[in-house]
């Protein structure tokens, strides 16, 4: 029986698909850093709050979460063979991802209905 | 204790000798948990650089100082690292370079490859 939640398969999956999704964007974003002919303040609110880059920011920003839960989650797995270290360390990994989710996701929201 | 168990038990890290694949996933976990702890901070900055012009100032400042940019310097090192293993482990779950020359040969290749864009990327941001 495995514990709920820390099964193998799935998270390997979602590893992998979370994984090509975030070098396919890190390349998106990287070719407009380039194209773009200034980096200004007006111009990065402008190019965050377009929708598409909103949304695909978003997106970026859940798969990088949960990749790097899976990824954290396996290295804890791996050197914390004590039951009670493992939910310390796994609940305080999950807050700070939690928390950084929902302040990202704020962040890019109050740009998109400025 | 098994009185019998003498087989030699050092972690003398300078005795391991670990070969290049080796330190290409070594490197990958070390540049993952890196990049994991410059997650609040990046969404942090992230926030900050969208608060209007005084709020993008604040952060490019930030980011100015001598010792974040030593910090970036290693975080942008974890993220070619982990991108270019990662892109490598993905082609080794395809079944593809899975000979030993071909595993060692691909190490190496991540090895440059992630040197010359670290160059290419200090290089621009400095232009």
């Amino acid at each position: 029986m495995s514990a709920p939640g820390l099964q193998g398969l799935r998270p390997w999956i979602m590893q992998r698909i979370s994984a090509v999704y975030i070098a396919l964007s890190l390349i998106y974003f990287a070719l407009c850093l380039l194209l773009a002919d200034s980096f200004s303040a007006s111009g990065w609110v402008t190019w965050v709050a377009i929708p598409y880059n909103n949304i695909a920011l978003g997106l970026f920003l859940v798969a990088v979460l949960w990749h790097a839960w899976i990824g954290v989650r396996d290295v804890v797995l791996d050197y914390l063979p004590n039951v009670m270290a493992r939910i310390l360390a796994l609940s305080l990994v999950g807050l700070v991802l939690l928390g950084s989710a929902l302040w990202g996701l704020k962040a890019l929201f109050m740009v998109a209905i400025k | 204790m098994a009185v019998s168990d003498n087989r030699p038990f050092f972690l003398n890290l300078l005795k391991i000798h670990l070969p290049v694949t080796g330190f290409v996933s070594f490197l990958h976990r070390i540049s993952g948990l890196l990049l994991f702890i410059a997650i609040p901070f990046s969404v942090y900055l992230f926030d900050l650089s969208l608060q209007g012009s005084t709020g993008f100032d604040q952060a490019a400042n930030i980011l100015a100082h001598p010792v974040m940019q030593l910090l970036g310097l290693l975080l942008l090192w974890s993220l070619l690292h982990h991108l270019f293993a990662g892109i490598r482990f993905l082609l080794t779950d395809l079944d593809i370079g899975l000979s030993k020359a071909h595993a060692v040969r691909s190490a190496w290749l991540v090895f440059v490859l992630e040197l010359i864009v670290l160059v290419l990327v200090v290089a621009g941001i400095k232009l």
